[in-house]
């Protein structure tokens, strides 16, 4: 058993926690629960020990004990797998997996037959699906988290701190997960369990801790909690309910067809796709991952190039060499991918959030600062986005208030599509609402949105019609009544026909 | 057959490539320039020829392989040329102003450059500051001490040292080239070991390899001394082909070692391997014969042809540009590779999902 007691952090003026504290019981996944920014990431980072707390305490067992490095962490048994990612872009799967904890042979070498070995079991029981050979940078960021975790389970820990570990992963990958962090349970580790997403806590956790401004404000068995108290101690506030996609109703397809996707080809991720987007839509593009819907994206921005079919956007037949184009003529691209597509982690916070303004005006235009800065406020408070000051670097921000000025970034931009890849990871679900009533809003005022989402939920949520991806083609569009997780579920594994009940529609059909 | 295709293509994704690329193109060229010039075709291969080659060269391409080892941990050194001279000096004057036996001195030149290269680990990795101010400065300092210590040049090495260093054994096998095996064998021991996974990490991102329990000052500092220790053996090489002392001799390694390593396809941290050192060094090498070569035919066959070494330097400058090109051009293919290796991981989805 593990205890932190009053545990405080500052960096600066900021107060990153300030007196939290945790219990984190054997043989039980303790949810660490907490709005962006509330100072999560801090707490498993200084279990980690890679920073060191300003004061408290932390016990092992009843023993006090104070972890400076890394390696002191690994010494008493705690590995974690990080927000960010530990891994090395540049080493390779098998390497990743096994630094720092090489199996030797007798004579202080790698033992190479036994890594082999070691990798090909981690690999089979979290089913990831590479070569152990591939450089971690190739990979996508679901594989990636997945690496990260088994590179945590590996180490044998008693320990486990998993940070937003299924922010990008995809509902098989969660599956394989929980089955395997339910048997580590059982086997009598400690796990902690960082999480956005609600259901998770009721399906997997057995504790529940919650921060609100860096402090423990609750905690106790999930069993004790409902979803609207969750959210109630993290955010200090009840819960408005939205009844999902239902305010904005049909009478919003009439608005004019923004962009039209004709058998849209891209070899191998993506084949024959079509796909019609109105003004005021929201369409959703759902699927297991790597089903080419990320790819299906970049060819409308023309980040990749289609070899086959047409775009027509806002009328005219586009063939964007370059995302520029794209922006220039009024797309929007939010990635989940912020590290690799969309920040700028040295530049400030408020020219980060400037950067889409920047990118559709004219190059040499003068910008005031006084402008720079009051758009940045502006959208500091519309998004919630909880910052030092405007001068920070952009990555001192907490993970979900990262992403939120990205996506602060384009809606002020006001594009006529927008585009988005998984926007909401690792969002916390208040801000999550905020997001989606945002997203309605702009669809209303006539702009038409695009986006796919690991989480199923969501897109269930907040689309109006959902296309189902499946081996680069659509397996099928739910809409109205068939929006249900079955039948998304049954799209997402492939299965067309199933039950074509008038519940299911082909895409064509759906397209006249 | 089959693993020899794959390991072909196995060697193309490896940052080596590049290197290997350059230096087989440099090594057909000299071939047919001094085949052209010296009118048999086959002069490269005479052991007298490649043998003082690869002595002269010995020092440089040592250096590069130090410097390469660095580049790993994502730090550089540009002093790297002139310790070469501070264990030259150091060689020649303990035995000559102490009296002391020649293996003493190198010893001590050894232990001289394990501490300047120590030093430059406390002030880069400990210190943090950054690694090309550190070099600058490093570059005076050193050149003041060599001076000091001897103020022109001068000294002697006896016969009876530096012959061996300088024969073929069993008239085809250059010593210089043993040394060159021996250290680059050391290398691939290391990278065998933990601590070669570690260098790649702490290289790759020293707070992840932190995060990993990997201490990226003390794997610096590995590298530091091991770089220490190729350079104490790339300068006794130098004193041994010379077999005088030059305080001020090789500065311009330090710059030329960085450069050869980037051409070998080295990047700034966590990407490269010694290889790509000993490619870049010797693409280096080879092509300024070759064009060394490709004048002095020019200078033969026209009457009154005569070009100054400011030529030969351009034109072997220019090559190297050009070399820059070809780096550019196979990163391309591995980039391709990389996307195939994405390619067939789709496919093996496909085949996972299907089933
Ligand atoms: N290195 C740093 N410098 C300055 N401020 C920081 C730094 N690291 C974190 N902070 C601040 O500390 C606070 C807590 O951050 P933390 O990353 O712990 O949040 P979190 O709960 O993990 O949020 P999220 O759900 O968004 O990941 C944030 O306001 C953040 O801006
Ligand atoms: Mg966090």
């Amino acid at each position: 058993m593990i205890e932190m007691r009053d545990i405080t952090k500052h960096y600066g003026a900021v107060q990153a926690l300030k007196g939290a504290s945790i219990t984190i019981p054997a043989g039980k996944i303790t949810a660490l629960l907490g709005s962006n920014g509330s100072g999560k990431s801090t707490l498993v980072k200084v279990l980690a020990g890679l920073v060191s707390p300003n004061s408290g305490s932390i016990l092992i067992n009843g023993q006090p004990v104070v972890i400076r490095s890394g390696n002191d962490a690994q010494a008493r048994g705690i590995s974690t797998a990080f927000q960010d990612l530990s891994l090395l872009p540049m080493m390779t799967v098998s390497d990743n997996l096994l630094l720092g904890n090489e199996p030797r042979t007798p004579f202080g070498m790698v033992d190479r037959e036994k890594s082999r070995q070691i990798v090909k079991d981690l690999m089979d029981r979290f089913k990831i699906r590479c070569s152990p050979q591939d450089y971690v940078q190739s990979l996508p960021s679901s594989t990636q988290s997945m690496l990260e975790i088994a590179k945590a389970v590996h180490r044998n820990p008693r320990v486990l701190l998993l940070d937003e570990a299924t922010a990008a992963l995809h509902m098989d990958e969660i599956t394989v997960l929980f089955d395997i962090l339910r048997d580590l349970r059982d086997q009598g580790l400690s796990i902690v369990f960082v999480t956005h997403r609600m259901h998770e806590v009721f399906e997997l956790c057995d504790e529940a801790v919650i921060l609100r401004g860096g402090e423990t404000v609750k905690s106790g068995p999930v069993t004790e909690f409902t979803l609207d108290d969750l959210v109630y101690y993290m955010t200090g506030q009840r819960m408005a309910h939205h009844a999902p996609g239902q305010d904005v109703s049909e009478t919003s397809r009439q608005g004019q067809a923004v962009l039209e996707v004709k058998n849209l080809s891209l070899p191998p991720r993506v084949k024959d796709v079509s796909m019609t987007a109105h003004a005021g839509e929201i369409i959703g593009i759902g699927g297991l991952e790597g089903q080419g819907q990320s790819d299906f994206m970049r060819a409308i921005l023309g980040a990749k190039h289609k070899t086959g079919g047409s775009i027509r956007f806002l009328g005219e037949e586009v063939a964007f060499r370059q995302p520029a184009q794209a922006v220039k003529a009024g797309m929007g691209l939010i990635s989940g991918e912020r590290n690799r597509e969309a920040m700028f982690p040295d530049r400030t916070i408020a020219e980060n959030i400037f950067a889409g303004n920047a990118a559709v005006g004219p190059r040499f235009r003068f910008l005031p600062k006084k402008f720079v800065r009051k758009f940045s406020e502006d959208a500091v408070k519309t998004y919630r986005i909880k910052i030092g000051s405007l001068k920070d670097a952009a990555s001192t921000l907490s993970g979900g208030n990262q992403q939120k000025l990205v996506i602060a970034r384009w809606i002020a931009v006001g594009p006529k599509l927008l585009l988005l890849d998984d926007p909401t990871k690792g969002v916390d679900i208040h801000s999550r609402l905020e997001i989606h009533q945002i997203l309605r809003e702009s669809a209303q005022k006539g702009m038409a949105v695009i986006i796919s989402a690991s989480d199923m939920d969501e897109l269930l949520e907040i689309a109006q019609r959902v296309y189902v991806f499946y081996e680069g083609r659509v397996s099928g569009v739910l809409q109205g009544d068939s929006m249900t997780q079955e039948n998304m579920v049954s799209l997402m594994m492939g299965f067309t026909n199933e039950k074509a009940d008038g519940l299911l529609m082909k895409s064509k059909e759906a397209q006249a | 057959m089959n693993t020899l295709t794959q390991s072909v293509k196995k060697f193309r994704r490896t940052p080596a490539f590049t290197g290997f690329v350059l230096f087989t193109i440099a090594l057909v060229m000299n071939i047919l320039m001094q085949g052209i010039n010296s009118g048999t075709p086959l002069a490269f291969f005479k052991p007298a020829f490649y043998g003082s080659m690869l002595m002269t060269n010995a020092p440089f391409i040592l250096t590069t392989m130090a410097q390469s080892l660095l580049l790993i941990v994502g730090l550089f050194d540009i002093s790297i040329g002139i310790q070469l001279a501070l264990v030259n000096v150091i060689c020649i004057m303990v035995p000559q102003e102490l009296g002391l036996p020649i293996w003493a001195g190198w010893l001590a030149a050894m232990g001289a450059n394990l501490l300047v290269s120590a030093a430059f680990g406390a002030c880069s990795s400990l210190l943090r500051l950054p690694a090309m101010l550190v070099g600058y400065a490093f570059t005076f300092i050193i050149k003041g001490v060599n001076v000091s210590i001897m103020s022109k040049p001068q000294g002697k090495v006896p016969k009876e040292v530096y012959l061996p260093y300088q024969t073929l054994i069993g008239g085809v096998l250059p010593v210089a080239l043993l040394v060159i095996v021996a250290i680059f064998l050391m290398w691939l021991l290391i990278k065998r070991r933990p601590l070669g996974k570690h260098l790649y990490a702490v290289g790759g991102n020293p707070r992840n390899a932190y995060a990993a329990g990997i201490s990226p000052v003390k794997v610096q500092m590995q590298a530091n001394l091991l770089k220490g220790f190729i350079v104490g053996v790339g300068g006794i090489c130098l004193t041994l082909m010379n077999a005088s002392g030059n305080p001020l001799q090789a500065e311009d390694y330090g710059l030329r070692s960085l450069i050869a390593c980037i051409l070998g396809g080295m990047g700034f941290g966590g990407w490269g391997s010694m290889a790509c050192g000993v490619f870049g060094a010797s693409f280096f090498v080879l092509i300024q014969n070759a064009v060394y070569y490709f004048f002095s035919y020019l200078s033969k066959v026209i009457t009154g042809f005569a070009v100054s070494t400011y030529w030969q330097n351009l034109v072997s400058d220019v090559i190297l540009l050009l070399g820059l090109l070809v780096t550019i051009i196979t990163a391309r293919e591995q980039r391709k590779t990389l996307k195939e290796g994405l390619f067939n991981q789709f496919k093996g989805g496909e085949a996972r999902v299907s089933r």
